[in-house]
């Protein structure tokens, strides 16, 4: 054994420059696949993060008939005990009730179809924390007058302010973003326009009889804080649902389609808009290890234990961002194979010309005594130890590379953040850290020198040592 | 007493074109301590019997027996077993593993035998020294001169302790000196420590030091000469 790791080792210098070529091509081949992997998974993890954090919840437990047919009708009601005992499972980091149904809103003069989700403001602030969503700023015609009137700020701001006219904001950075602030112009302007531009709004209050109603849908109403809205539907079994509420917040939701269609009520107050006795549409969870999900999923399937209810995951529930993740992962994936298969030809020559260079050698050394399956031993290890250079070169630089953009996620700029701001995201894009994916890719490359040693290992069984030394 | 008695020996190729007798009907035994030259024009068949004596190449018909063993007895893997302990190997050239120094490719052969390390210690010193090579130890092939690499390779043919040691054309690479010196240095391995030497060559002088001279033509054996 040790005679072969020396020899394999020395054999690996014999071409100093062949073997840092292969070398370097594993490297290459497994940073570029690593990097990818982690910015892909990163991305999704983040954005599964900020659209099922925000609203949808990771689970979600339903009365076993709303899947399919989601009105109200099919709600439910689930006892303190219940909840207890979900809450109790070691996975589940905050549950929330929630009832959303369809009304028609009308201002009198504006109306449209919008959601309604009856919320416990409480319950909800540990599931989807609207109220951090609650607009603290906007861009209003006034504010905007005021501000050139005044000659608060430089007129290159005001213009640029101007682009971003009617916009509403939860908080400064997402205006430092759209105005391209430097760190000191932010310091400079941004305390002007928090003056100028601050909106009064405000959250639900437990109890709270008024309604939260999301921005771009309050603009298309031209409805804003203090104004009423009159909401119309149908109640439980048929009811007619009819009420006038006054508006508490204005609300930024991160996702567009949310942000045209919803409209949040504490649940007492949609219990009285719809006629109902306490029952819920949804029961909302929120996981503490969210690659946990299918086996939470099971198990609380257990817990809940009868055909009253049912839990569904995200994926099932918004299947949209699934298929949209998938898509990306495959095209991600499909890089990745021809990444491969590039570097696997690279391996694969490397192997041939030196099992073709050293036929002779191998010749001697069957013909003097040496067993063959000894000498595959040797050029095995000296592929195993050529990937080890490569995958040690790639691990080493990988892993800050991969600490660094975890810890400190890419901040885009320009078109392609607000592109993301639009989406409801966060412009960031963080690497994924050591989730399986990194194991993968360094399994792969193993893998790939097993196959790419499989012929030449067959072509030392069958070498005719005298042919060999011969030729 | 005989280390190899051959009888009939047939060796026929089937070429796809034509047939190729390269060895017809050849009786042979070898002594121990012989010092034989197997000579003949090119294409006589001299690799050819050496190839099968030393298991590289079965006959098609004929016997080889090696101190009691017939060769044809023996499968694929029990060959491989065969050679390492009965026979020295001394090819015309590539005998060397290229990574290992002088002292590592004489003790490898060794170690496949499975000797314990002090004497294989011991053993390689020895042995190169007994070759002339006391001093380069610890040099590569690549680092010796064409004499040098095959006097190493005599001297690994010579460390697994062999009952003969086959040589197909050792110096045909070789210039007069080296030459002269590697035949020497066989010469006196074998007077000192009675090793049999079996080897091939077209050189006159090589064949002038041979004790034994075996003539082939035609894969016949025409003529075997034995001198004092
Ligand atoms: N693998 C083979 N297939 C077909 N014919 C072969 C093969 N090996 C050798 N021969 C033929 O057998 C005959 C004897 O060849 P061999 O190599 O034994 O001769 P040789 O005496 O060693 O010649 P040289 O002095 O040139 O080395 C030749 O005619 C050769 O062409
Ligand atoms: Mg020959």
């Amino acid at each position: 054994m040790k005679d072969i790791i020396k020899i394999a080792w020395r054999n690996l210098w014999r071409n100093k420059r062949r073997t840092l070529i292969t070398a370097s091509s594993i490297f290459f081949a497994l940073f570029f696949a690593i990097f990818m992997r982690s910015f892909q998974l990163g991305t999704y993890g983040y954005m599964i993060e900020q659209s099922i954090e925000s609203y949808t919840g990771y689970l979600q437990i339903q009365n076993p008939d709303y899947f399919d047919d989601p009105t109200i009708d099919n709600s439910f009601n689930i006892s303190d005990e219940m909840i207890d005992r979900v809450k109790n499972h070691e996975n589940i980091k905050a549950v929330a009730p929630r009832v959303e149904t369809f009304a028609l809103a009308s201002t009198g003069t504006n109306s449209k179809g919008v959601m309604v989700s009856g919320i416990d403001p409480v319950a909800e602030a540990e599931v989807s924390n609207p109220e951090h969503r609650v607009v603290k700023y906007r861009f209003t015609e006034e504010a905007i007058k005021q501000l050139k009137n005044d000659n608060a700020l430089p007129p290159e701001i005001n213009k640029k302010i101007e682009t971003f006219k009617y916009n509403s904001y939860s908080s400064t950075a997402k205006i430092e973003l759209d105005l391209d602030f430097e760190n000191s112009d932010a310091e400079k302007y941004i305390p002007v326009i928090e003056k100028y531009c601050r909106f009064e709004s405000n959250y639900l209050s437990p109890n709270d009889d008024g309604v939260l109603i999301a921005d771009r849908l309050s603009r298309y109403l031209k409805i804003s804080v203090g104004d009423s809205l009159i909401l119309m539907g149908q109640g439980y079994h048929g009811v007619s649902a009819a009420g006038i509420y006054p508006v508490r917040g204005i609300i930024k939701m991160a996702s567009p389609d949310l942000d045209n269609k919803i409209i949040y009520m504490s649940l007492p107050q949609i219990n009285n808009f719809l006629g109902l006795n306490n029952q819920i549409t949804s029961m909302v969870i929120n996981l503490r290890d969210k690659d946990e999900m299918f086996e939470t999923q099971n198990e609380l399937k257990k817990i809940i234990g009868n055909d009253k209810y049912v839990v569904k995951n995200w994926e099932e529930i918004s299947p949209t961002l699934k298929q949209q993740i998938q898509s990306d992962n495959v095209s991600g994936q499909v890089f990745i194979f021809i990444l491969y298969v590039i570097v696997f030809f690279g391996i694969f020559g490397t192997v041939i010309m030196m099992v073709a260079e050293r036929k002779r050698e191998f010749g001697v050394m069957v013909a003097i005594g040496m067993k063959r399956k000894k000498l595959s031993m040797i050029l095995s290890a000296e592929m195993l130890f050529l990937s080890i250079l490569g995958v040690l070169a790639g691990i080493i630089v990988t892993i800050p590379v991969l600490l660094y953009g975890h810890y400190y996620p890419l901040e885009l700029t320009g078109n392609m953040a607000r592109m993301m701001e639009d989406m409801g995201f966060d412009p960031i894009m963080p690497l994924a850290l050591f989730e399986p994916y990194f194991f993968m890719q360094i399994l792969i490359v193993f893998i790939m020198i097993i196959l790419a040693c499989l012929v030449p290992v067959r072509s030392i069984q069958k070498l005719d040592a005298i042919k060999a030394i011969h030729a | 007493m005989s280390v190899i008695e051959i009888k009939n020996l047939v060796k026929i190729y089937n070429g796809s074109a034509v047939q190729v007798t390269a060895v017809n009907g050849v009786d042979l035994t070898i002594e121990e301590g012989e010092f034989t030259a197997i000579v003949g024009p090119s294409g006589s068949g001299k690799t050819t019997l050496l190839n099968m004596i030393g298991g590289l190449d079965s006959p098609t018909s004929g016997t080889i027996v090696v101190d009691n063993t017939d060769l044809s007895t023996l499968n694929k893997k029990q060959l491989v077993d065969y050679r390492l302990h009965n026979i020295g190997f001394v090819f015309q050239a590539y005998n060397l593993i290229p990574v290992l120094t002088a002292k590592e490719n004489v003790s490898f052969i060794m170690e496949l035998q499975g000797t314990k390390k002090d004497i294989l210690t011991q053993r390689t010193k020895n042995i190169l020294e007994n070759v002339g090579l006391g001093d380069r130890l610890n040099s590569r092939p690549n680092q010796l001169s064409g004499g040098q690499q095959q006097r190493v390779a005599v001297a690994r043919a010579l460390a697994s302790k062999p009952k003969f040691v086959i040589a197909d054309e050792p110096t045909a690479n070789l210039d007069s000196k080296s030459t002269e010196n590697l035949l020497d240095i066989m010469e006196e391995l074998n007077r000192k420590e009675n090793i049999t030497f079996i080897f091939s060559t077209h050189d006159q002088r090589v064949v002038k030091k041979a004790r034994r001279v075996i003539v082939l033509e035609d894969g016949k054996i025409v003529k075997d000469e034995r001198r004092k």
